[in-house]
């Protein structure tokens, strides 16, 4: 496969579209900003190297996947439990609200590991739960229930009773 | 099934944007570095063989020119003229006379005969007519 200036294009701009939730995908895997960003950039090399992505009919599907794959391999060399990193924003809050990517952030934290990949892929990667479960090697029922119950957990940390219509 | 107020909440949690990631490290400009380095080596190779062409080209001009003034050194009457002996002529001498005698004849030095103004005398001829006792 030989690179070219088409190929070359297409994988800048899937970098540009996709990059930021493959960004936070890979920051829900490894939980440190460095390595997730590592990651990333060590799949969009290693495409820029090989030159094409024309074979591949689910594109976004397989950077997703080929993120996982990176950060999953950079997470054996290292310790798997390396706690997520506290205080590295993972969002660009809406009106400021800094306070909201901070709570959106803990709340995600707070989710288990398959949990918070399956929330992440389905809301900011905008991959359907079938392509979900392609990607995890999953049923698409157990995708669906995960994601159910990640969203009602999310809800739970982020809104306490008093402020629960925060968003309405 | 998701209901109403799932609906809401992940219209809420859609409007925080993941940060955008950093650009990647150099990918055009080392693409753009090859480039130029293999444009460069096409200009130095096409350089080089006209360099090579031009050198070819000299050294057999001066391989002809050289040929031809040693065949003209090497011929022993063009000696009978006034031209001084060199070394160089020496050998042509030595290269291209039959015998001993015929290049040693060759390589005898002549009178320059440059001719006196009127009234005057060579020192040497005068010299070599007195007789000097010791």
């Amino acid at each position: 496969m030989h690179r070219t200036e088409g190929n070359i294009a297409e994988i800048e701009f899937l970098y540009r579209e996709h990059g930021p939730a493959l960004l936070l995908f890979a920051q829900a895997v490894t939980g440190e900003r460095g390595r997730a960003q590592d990651a990333v950039h060590q799949v969009f090399l290693k495409l820029l190297e090989k030159g094409s992505l024309s074979q591949v009919v689910d594109k976004k599907a397989y950077l997703f996947a080929c993120v996982r794959n990176a950060a999953l391999n950079d997470s054996k060399l290292r310790d798997r439990n390396t706690p997520l990193e506290p205080d590295s924003a993972w969002f660009r809050p809406p009106d400021r609200d800094y306070t909201g990517e901070q709570n959106l952030r803990r709340a995600l934290e707070a989710l288990p590991n398959e949990q918070r990949q399956v929330m992440v892929l389905h809301i900011w990667g905008e991959l359907t739960f079938s392509q979900i479960s392609e990607l995890l090697g999953l049923s698409s029922n157990t995708v669906a229930s995960r994601y159910r119950y990640a969203l009602a957990k999310l809800r739970d940390s982020m809104f306490a009773k008093e402020n629960y219509c925060a968003y309405f | 099934m998701p209901t109403f107020d799932d609906e809401r909440f992940e219209a809420y949690l859609k409007r925080f944007r993941p940060l955008v990631p950093e650009p990647l490290p150099a990918v055009e400009p080392s693409l753009r570095a090859r480039r130029a380095v293999a444009l460069g080596a096409w200009a130095a190779a096409a350089v080089a063989i006209l360099v090579l062409g031009a050198l070819t080209l000299h050294i057999r001009t001066n391989r002809a020119h050289i040929a031809e003034t040693a065949e003209s050194v090497g011929n022993p009457e063009r000696l009978q003229g006034s031209q001084p002996l060199t070394m160089q002529s020496a050998n042509a001498l030595m290269a291209k006379a039959p015998s001993f005698k015929a290049m040693v004849d060759g390589m005898s030095f002549r009178s320059q005969a440059v001719p006196l103004p009127k009234g005057k005398r060579s020192a040497v001829a005068v010299l070599g007519k007195e007789k000097i006792k010791l």
